[in-house]
């Protein structure tokens, strides 16, 4: 790589602009397909989504032409540094010791034109609105050197290979994006079956009505009647409402599950997790994606735990999602760069839970049991919510205004809400084991959480006036990295302070009581 | 697994936070629900009282909320006061709060990244002041409310010395 142009201001790639361009002509494509080979009638009201897309395709490559020519960035001894802005200019530092996780990603047009777009994370806060350093975007070729001179700053020389017993793959079979001097362990690799996993959920019926109202559209301006067309296929009148209810919601739910399907294949295809060292440094890498890739390093110091979630209605599936809790990658980021393996069987991620943490995997600990009380608190949590709906209607039903079965209706919900208390007072437990505090909870997606306990900043002990009576407490351990606050409901209220410092070892050492328990112990070692 | 020796000691416990906070803070609480819980109660009634269809659909959000403003008039702020301590050391933070739901949370000094006295127009009323610590966790900030404004700027005075003698980048 150039030395010395390292130093100065270098541009974003130039092949930006000609993507753009070519996207401002294909966006106009439709529009004239329209007009010139089917013939539609060029009237603003038939062809207003065609020039709604044309509209937008343009400007976006407009403004994304002035970005070019207004962003610069280098990268110095101490810092990466960027330029951007239009109107408002901004000049924007990071320190390279404070990044944490690179995130190379392409989409479709960025692939063809051999574009990469890169995101450096720093450690900021998400929840306050801070964003990560984001290149859009440079040459594949500029991407991966400015990868490598990232995480070759805190290793003087990259040590030769193969200096670990446990490397798989020490050589990346595509050179393109890989320097060859680096140790490769390969945790993951892609399952086509997967798919079955990422299939069924409710963002199903999302996808379906996004797929049917895009193809209404899409055949409406080039004429095709389609409600007549659906009309033809069959005599509705015939069928009677409910089974048009479930015929609709089944196709839909088809539809959308195909689409999903289709999107995982796409969007994980030759997905791979991998540990990759340089020198005494390592990262975990993702790699995804058939037509958009993805590629997301993160700085294995910098992640403090690890969380496997598993959603209450595909549970009998065994399906989980696999998360790692670190600083400066958004949990709530849509695309999941902290996911570090697709929703899959929850074997596989014990699995990669097994080889991330070596023999001491704190996932294998022996959760400890919450107390029966516990249970009883869901129970009447249960009960008040299920009794608040039918106590609201209860004097509308008695003076008339509504019929009087509806209270009654109401209140159907209770036995589903007692099964729910007991389903989550089932996922409650929680373990201190070596460097991590494990705890896992929650009823809609049980979430099993290892965190590091030196990554516990803020301690807390929480009681309601219910908690008080039951003699339960909640412990809450917050911390920089994942979801910030990550709690362990309900424990008995003797056991909370001891749980609490042994989550976060010396915080609370000037506040502990030196009584009876305490010194007996020391007297008698 | 092997569980470390903390967990089979038996069970510690801790004691409360040394300091009360301010007198004036039960009234601070007082005028505060006041306002917080009086207002939605008075448009409640008024449109009970303006829009006759709805009466029947408002009698029992307006019993309710006379209810809700009760307790927090006559119960929450006495509650308040006896639950409400804090404490700093040079180690950590230590503040105990709530009344319903109470909750006591400790900060380590090495951990926090902004220290603040803060003081909103009420409590600017009633010469008082919140003292905010927060730390990299977005929601592992302690925040101690009602205290005299000059006791608050000193413990952020003297917070913000003892903190910048830890290093590290707080996470």
């Amino acid at each position: 790589m150039s030395e010395p142009a390292a130093e100065q201001w270098q541009r974003l790639s130039s092949r930006v602009v000609w993507v753009d361009v070519l996207v401002s002509v294909l966006s106009l494509l439709p529009g004239v397909a329209a007009i010139w080979v089917f013939g539609a009638d060029p009237s603003l009201t038939a062809l207003w989504p065609l020039a709604f897309v044309a509209v937008a395709g343009l400007s976006g490559a407009a403004a994304d032409i002035l970005r070019w020519a207004f962003t610069t960035y280098r990268l110095t001894a101490m810092d990466i540094e960027q330029r951007s802005g239009v109107f408002v200019r901004r000049h924007r530092t990071l320190h390279r010791d404070r990044v944490r996780s690179v995130d190379i990603a392409t989409k479709l047009r960025h692939r063809i034109a051999g574009l990469r777009i890169v995101t450096v994370g720093a450690g900021q806060q998400a929840g306050a609105g801070e964003a990560a350093l984001v290149l859009d975007a440079l040459s594949a070729a500029d991407a991966a050197a400015l990868r490598e001179d990232l995480f070759n700053t805190t290793v003087a020389s990259p040590s030769p290979t193969a200096t670990t017993a446990d490397v798989l793959d020490t050589t990346d079979k595509r050179g393109e994006r890989e320097g060859g001097d680096r140790a490769a362990e390969v945790l993951a690799v892609f399952k086509p079956w997967w798919a079955v996993y990422n299939m069924f959920s409710i963002w199903a019926y999302a996808m379906a009505a996004g797929l049917l109202w895009g193809g209404f559209w899409l055949l409406s301006s080039f004429g095709i009647d389609v409600v007549g067309v659906v009309a033809n296929m069959a005599d509705w009148d015939s069928l009677g409402w409910v089974v048009i209810t479930i015929l609709v919601l089944a196709v839909t739910g088809l539809l959308g599950a195909l689409g999903l399907g289709v999107n995982f294949l796409l969007g994980y295809w030759k997905f791979e997790l991998a540990r990759i060292r340089t020198g005494d440094h390592s990262h975990l890498r993702t790699r995804r994606g058939l037509l958009s890739t993805r590629e997301v390093l993160r700085d294995e110091l910098r992640m403090r735990g690890l969380s496997i979630s598993e959603p209450l209605l595909w549970r009998w599936m065994r399906m989980a999602d696999t998360n790692v809790i670190t600083t400066g990658l958004n949990a709530w980021d849509p695309q999941e760069p902290t996911a570090i393996l697709p929703r899959g069987p929850v074997t596989e991620s014990h699995r990669v839970a097994g080889k991330i943490f070596g023999p001491e995997n704190p996932f294998e600990a022996t959760l400890t049991k919450h107390p029966r009380t516990a249970l009883r608190r869901r129970l009447w949590w249960g009960t008040a919510g299920s009794a608040a709906a039918p106590a609201a209607l209860l004097l509308p039903a008695l003076t008339g205004v509504i019929p009087g079965w509806m209270p009654w209706a109401a209140a159907a919900a209770w036995p589903p809400a007692l099964l729910a208390a007991v389903v989550a007072y089932r996922a409650l437990g929680h373990a201190i084991a070596d460097e991590y505090v494990v705890v896992r909870s929650g009823l809609l997606s049980r979430t099993t959480s290892a965190l590091r306990r030196d990554a516990v900043s803020t301690v807390a002990v929480r009681q309601s006036l219910l908690q008080r009576r039951l003699g339960l407490a909640t412990v809450s351990a917050m911390t920089a990295a994942g979801w910030s606050t990550y709690e362990i409901p309900d424990v008995p209220t003797d056991q909370a302070a001891g749980l609490a410092s042994d989550a976060a070892p010396g915080v609370l050492c000037d506040f502990i009581e030196q009584g009876r328990p305490l010194a007996s112990t020391i007297m008698a070692k | 697994m092997t569980a470390i020796p903390e967990v089979e000691k038996p069970n510690i416990k801790v004691r409360p936070p040394a300091h009360q906070v301010d007198p004036r803070a039960t009234a601070w609480w007082l005028v505060r629900n006041l306002l917080l819980c009086g207002i939605p109660l008075v448009v409640l009634i008024a449109a009970a009282v303006l829009w006759d269809q709805a009466r029947i659909w408002l009698a029992a959000p307006i019993a309710a909320a006379a209810l809700v403003l009760a307790a927090r008039v006559v119960i929450e702020p006495w509650w308040r006061r006896r639950v409400h301590r804090w404490e700093v050391t040079d180690r950590a933070t230590y503040a105990s709060s709530g009344w319903l739901v109470t909750e006591w949370r400790v900060a380590p000094t090495s951990r926090i990244q902004t220290v603040d006295a803060l003081r909103g127009p009420l409590e600017q009323v009633f010469g008082l002041a919140t003292l905010r610590v927060t730390t990299a966790s977005s929601s592992g900030a302690v925040n101690i409310r009602g205290l005299d404004r000059r006791v608050a700027e000193d413990a952020a005075a003297r917070l913000a010395v003892i903190a910048e003698l830890s290093e590290g980048d707080a996470t």
